[in-house]
């Protein structure tokens, strides 16, 4: 079953899926004449032309570069693998990977669990729930700039709001950005902060296509609350949470101002992500070599979660 | 359903907000029995979550430190304006953000009617390689780009910096479209054809035409990442008169962490074009933009 995106006016009129894709009845290749392919080509054309130069051309580069021990003024020597081993043997780069990971797993899991928590808070009737919907989607929609800059108002002197209101509830003065593990938790939940409204919006959207009157019948056979929940409604959005996860996955790996407006990757490093790392390497350090080698290292991984992710979708579309 | 059912993740980050272990008891049509309990949980939530929010609005209109002012004051805004580059980064921001929406749209609309009605190898390998490319680091291409672009005098440029926001946002826009041109039936375009109109003629003329909410909802997502994007002008955009708002109010947060009010008053002409297209536009913004289209192809 398709899921709809009923809030957004998005719903599906899907008349007969046929196999092998999305929309459209079998008869379509009839149509394909010579006329269409011709129109189709320029059509993709721009497309295509921006691919290459944005997207294309750069990985190839870096490619080039991430082998080379040039600058960014020079292509420099070929030096094949060194680059990645420099990288690969650097604490530095094992910490990045380690702090990413951390990053990740808290940033998918944490904003999927509060997502959810609002979306079923949100999925009856109650008073001003539109208001509260908008309300709460806008730390997503709030650029990062101006609410790393509100964080940092909140909690990075011992002076700072937060600190303060610790302190007089006698808890001490927790420094949230000057002691490197605080500055790691704070920067996790700024990003959980970030992104819980992505999370809820998804959520909402799966549970909106839910027939309420299935609950009716459970509630008749005697299913308590806990049972309808594992048994109906995590059943129902678990593909969209699949794919939600995937999809915040590869936010919170390339996320960069995030951790970099907050924290500026410290103190002392332990804030620092692969990206922070990447960004520094080239762009502080003038090792652009070994910088660039990061951003590879990176863009692999990314390539195989998200290809994963591809299969999913489209193995879910043909149901 | 063909998706496995992922176990319920027992060990999940403790977070300093209501936890949702209280929540899931509160699932089916209660009716009224829990309505109040549930009102004064999320106004609770939605007031502890937008506590950063309110404070930067809320300091942006108290007296500074210098000012004789009482209660709320336009000041702040008024000397942001007058002492600080601020209009001009506004005017960056918005001629970037603008270009950016407009050749996205033009771009991805065609690109994701192909995506939605070609049917060949080469069509669902090109959707792929955009789905591919939408979830690389930025990183990875910033660095080659800048070499290209300091040859092409687009390095501290606005040009330089749309150009690659058209880039980054035309993968997910063209999904996008495609999505949404998935919702429209073929036989509308069927019925055109017959009638002797051309296929670039059906989509211009019969698609497109019924694609307003598709096209705003890309443009919204186009409009946030051109207008909040850090990344990309952090490498680019050097000279003080270049820069566009998120540079600005990070510079001018570093020059003057002391003075708040000013910070923030600038950080609030930041927040509100995004915050107007949300509240005028919400029903148009497809599910996190990106995940309503992927969930929905």
């Amino acid at each position: 079953m398709a899921l709809t995106t009923a809030q957004s006016g998005l719903s599906r009129a899907r008349r007969g899926v046929a196999p092998g894709g999305p929309g459209g009845p079998a008869n379509r290749k009839s149509k394909l004449s010579a006329q269409t392919s011709r129109t189709f080509f320029w059509l993709l054309l721009p497309s295509v032309i921006l691919l290459v130069l944005i997207h294309g051309y750069p990985l190839i580069h870096a490619g080039v570069q991430a082998t080379h021990d040039g600058s960014l003024i020079q292509t420099g020597n070929f030096v094949g693998g060194e680059n990645f081993a420099t990288v690969l043997s650097s604490p530095a780069f094992w910490k990045a990977a380690q702090f990413t990971l951390m990053f990740t797993i808290v940033g998918v899991f944490g904003s999927w669990l509060v997502g959810l928590g609002l979306a079923l808070l949100l999925r009856t009737k109650i008073p001003a729930g539109g208001t509260f919907k908008v309300l709460l989607l806008l730390p997503w929609v709030v650029p990062i700039v101006v609410s790393s800059t509100a964080w940092n108002w909140l909690v990075a002197t011992p002076d700072s709001l937060i600190p303060s209101l610790f302190r007089n509830l006698g808890l001490g003065t927790p420094l949230f950005l000057a002691d490197p593990n605080l500055a790691a938790i704070t920067v996790m939940v700024f990003k959980v902060w970030v992104s819980f409204p992505f999370m809820m919006m998804m959520i909402s959207a799966a549970l909106a296509s839910v027939d309420t009157t299935v609950y009716e019948a459970a509630s008749m056979d005697g299913a308590t609350r806990w049972q309808q929940f594992s048994q109906i409604t995590l059943p129902l959005i678990a593909r969209s949470t699949y794919i939600s996860w995937i999809l915040m996955t590869i936010f919170c790996v390339n996320d960069f101002p995030t951790i970099y407006l907050l924290t500026g990757g410290g103190p002392v490093s332990a804030t620092t992500s692969l990206v922070v790392l990447a960004y520094r390497t080239v762009f502080q350090d003038f090792a652009t070599g070994p910088g660039v080698a990061i951003a590879f290292l990176m863009t692999m991984t990314l390539v195989v979660i998200s290809v994963l992710l591809y299969r999913q979708i489209r193995k879910s579309s043909v149901e | 359903m063909s998706a496995a059912v992922h176990a319920h993740p027992e060990s999940g980050p403790v977070l300093g907000v209501a936890g949702p272990a209280k929540n899931l008891r509160v699932l089916s049509e209660a009716g009224h029995r829990g309505q109040w309990w549930r009102f004064v949980a999320i106004l609770a939530i939605t007031a502890i979550v937008l506590v950063p929010i309110m404070v930067t609005v809320v300091l942006a209109f108290t007296p500074g430190p210098t000012s004789t002012a009482k209660g709320l004051t336009f000041e702040n805004l008024a000397n942001v304006f007058s002492g600080t580059l601020a209009a001009t980064w506004l005017q960056n921001s918005l001629i970037t953000t603008l270009a950016t929406v407009t050749v996205s749209v033009a771009v991805a609309a065609p690109a994701g009617y192909v995506l939605s009605r070609g049917r060949s190898k080469a069509v669902s390998g090109y959707s792929l390689l955009l789905f591919v490319m939408q979830s690389l680091p930025i990183i990875t291409s910033v660095v080659p780009l800048f070499i290209l672009f300091a040859g092409m005098g687009l390095v501290d440029n606005l040009l330089g910096i749309t150009i690659i926001y058209v880039g980054s946002t035309m993968t997910v826009a063209t999904w996008m479209m495609a999505a949404y041109f998935d919702s429209i039936p073929i036989s509308l375009e069927e019925a055109s054809w017959i009638d002797g109109c051309s296929v670039f003629g059906s989509f211009t003329k019969v698609v497109l035409r019924n694609s307003l909410p598709g096209i705003l909802s890309t443009a919204i997502f186009a409009f946030l990442l051109a207008w909040n994007d850090y990344l990309v002008a952090i490498v680019f955009l050097r000279s003080n008169e270049i820069f566009t708002l998120p540079m600005g109010v990070q510079s001018f947060f570093q020059q003057n962490a002391t003075d708040w009010t000013s910070v923030m008053a600038l950080a609030v002409v930041m927040m509100l074009p995004p915050v107007i297209v949300f509240a005028t536009l919400n029903k148009y913004f497809s599910v996190g933009g990106i995940g309503g289209s992927l969930a929905g192809r």
